[in-house]
């Protein structure tokens, strides 16, 4: 239901039935240390490229969160997925391996907070009985394509982010899950994992890239025969002298997938952003550039939804940063507005400062990997009740700013809240 | 979202964004490319004293070879942008900063092919210094001819 000019409310209810996050190293060392699913070594990840790395971490999240979820892919109506490359690349190769409607989502670093939007507005309106909104960024491709080579003696400016090397994957359902139902779906996770993956395989699925990734002894002899991802153990007795420590490339599960959950997470409501530039033209300042889009969505929000900053348990922007968050909080103060403690920005927070990434981080996989590894398990066991997530993204290319273009900035606001499991 | 003019906020994110501490990175560029010049200086003796018949010339341009030798091969072992992190302009005005400028798009680029790729990409960030060193010397060149 349409509520003021650019929020809606959710009628037919839109739970959260589960979320995947996988990230990079530095992010495994973070202040999130122990939020996420999984966490790699090497953010190459057994690939020859970053960008091959980062779209197989969005695919794997994509499976890992439908695993979770105790759903097979054919109950998948729809899946709305983004992330920083051109042409949104990331997504696009990882949907591949999926036999399910993609819908290709880009809002910059907001392109989570776009995918749940619309994630749930289908399945309110009856289009869709389950989705997955899937979101990724990688700090070395996202850094080859928006910057320098990583091998560039240069500095990086004091107002810059460190894009953070994520994805995550939520799986939204407009069916209630039991407690027994999620129970069963996490104990059966790692096999059902496994068994996708085969399945996909034998499906010839991009078969002649499988075969690249398995070694090569095993692409010689029986040929798909075993999944090649269900590396480690199986694979290291079978070939004890692999060149390719694929079990290296990760580490075992950070998070316990048992943690307590004594309450149900529903996506309620939101608010669509508007494009809003103030005239920042620094595009090593983005969360100078962003502060303003998310002030601008969440009056917006509060007008529309004629709510107030305390009816929310705690609120959180996407990836300001450290002065972003300043800069927000600054616009919040020109209007007499004063969040106090209840506010927090997912990219200022992430990182530790001896990380040395200055603002905090960013990218598509900032907020989604910190709502999905972090805020979603403090609302599933309890800790907090309604919670507002304002995503920001900054809309430039490589060129605009060349072209003498100040960098719109753009938000992307959802609210969750909790029943009783 | 009313109460604030385009200009107020330009000038409230000039004021307040956080800046480069100036003198930290002064000094840190002073002295690493100091020390780069130095170890510039100390090839050329070298150079002077293994090949004593070697023009001043040659040596010159033997210890820039060198110089161009080590900024590369720091670079590919992942060693150069560290330093440049450190020293910034101290590490990137003397040749081996531009032997860095080279090599690092080089080896990023190296996943897109050797045509493409490599030798497409390589001049991304060099290509301007390239260009601007061509025109000027032309320029010069044509002055001195009628000099």
């Amino acid at each position: 239901m349409k509520a003021g000019k650019q929020s809606f409310y959710v009628d037919n209810p839109v739970y959260i039935r589960s979320a995947y996050t996988i990230v990079g190293p530095k992010e495994g060392e973070s202040n999130f240390d122990g939020c996420f699913d999984l966490v790699l070594k090497n953010d190459l990840w057994g690939e020859k490229s970053f960008e091959k790395a980062e779209s197989k971490m969005h695919r794997e999240a994509i499976r890992g969160a439908v695993c979770l979820a105790g759903l097979n892919f054919d109950e998948i109506d729809m899946m709305l997925a983004g992330d920083l490359l051109n042409e949104i690349s990331a997504s696009s190769l990882a949907m591949r391996y999926f036999q399910v409607p993609f819908v290709g989502l880009y809002n910059a670093c907001s392109t989570f907070s776009e995918s749940i939007l619309l994630g749930s507005a289908l399945i309110d309106a009856g289009c869709a009985r389950t989705v997955t909104c899937s979101t990724s960024s990688h700090f070395a491709s996202a850094e080859r394509q928006y910057r320098y080579p990583l091998e560039l003696g240069n500095q990086r400016t004091p107002t810059s982010q460190w894009t953070v090397t994520g994805a995550g994957c939520t799986v939204l359902t407009a069916n209630r899950p039991t407690r027994e139902e999620d129970k069963r779906a996490r104990e059966s996770f790692e096999e059902k994992l496994t068994a996708m993956r085969t399945e996909n395989m034998s499906n010839g699925v991009c078969g002649s890239e499988k075969e690249q990734e398995k070694g090569s002894e095993e692409a010689n002899g029986k040929k798909i025969k075993h999944s090649n991802i269900s590396e480690g153990a199986a694979k290291s007795a079978k070939t004890p002298f692999s060149f390719r420590k694929k079990e290296d490339d990760r580490v075992a599960p950070q998070c316990d997938k048992f943690y307590e959950r004594t309450r149900l997470a529903k996506i309620t409501g939101g608010t669509f952003g508007k494009v809003v530039d103030l005239g920042i033209e620094d595009e090593s300042n983005m969360g100078g550039a962003m502060a303003p889009a998310a002030a601008d969505t969440f009056f917006a929000h509060l007008e529309d939804t004629k709510s107030s900053p305390s009816d929310y348990d705690a609120i959180f922007t996407g990836d300001l940063g450290r002065f972003g968050k300043e800069a927000f909080e600054y616009i919040l103060s020109k209007e007499g507005i004063k969040l106090c403690g209840t506010y927090t920005d997912c990219g200022a927070s992430y990182f530790k400062p001896e990380q040395k990434t200055f603002q905090g981080g960013s990218g598509a996989g900032c907020v989604n990997t910190v709502f999905n590894g972090y805020i979603l398990k403090k609302l599933e066991n309890g800790t907090l009740r309604k919670v507002l997530v304002l995503a920001t993204g900054a809309l430039l290319n490589k060129d605009t700013p060349l072209q003498k273009e100040t960098i719109p900035g753009i938000s992307h606001a959802f609210v969750v809240e909790t029943e009783d499991f | 979202m009313n109460m604030l003019s385009k200009q107020e906020y330009v000038d409230f994110v000039k004021e307040k964004s956080p800046k480069s501490p100036m003198w930290r990175s002064m000094l840190a560029a002073f002295f690493v490319g100091g020390l780069i010049c130095c170890v510039g200086e100390g090839v050329s003796d070298l150079l002077k004293l293994i090949f004593p018949a070697m023009t001043e010339e040659d040596v010159a341009t033997w210890t820039t070879v060198v110089m161009i030798f080590a900024g590369s091969f720091l670079t590919a072992i992942g060693v150069y942008d560290k330093l440049g992190h450190f020293a910034g302009g101290g590490s990137i005005i003397p040749i081996t900063g531009f032997a860095n400028s080279v090599v690092s798009p080089a080896v990023e680029y190296n996943r897109e092919g050797v045509f493409f790729g490599v030798c497409a990409k390589m001049f991304v960030i060099a290509g301007p210094i390239i260009v601007f060193g061509i025109v000027a010397s032309v320029i010069v060149g044509i002055i001195g001819l009628f000099l």
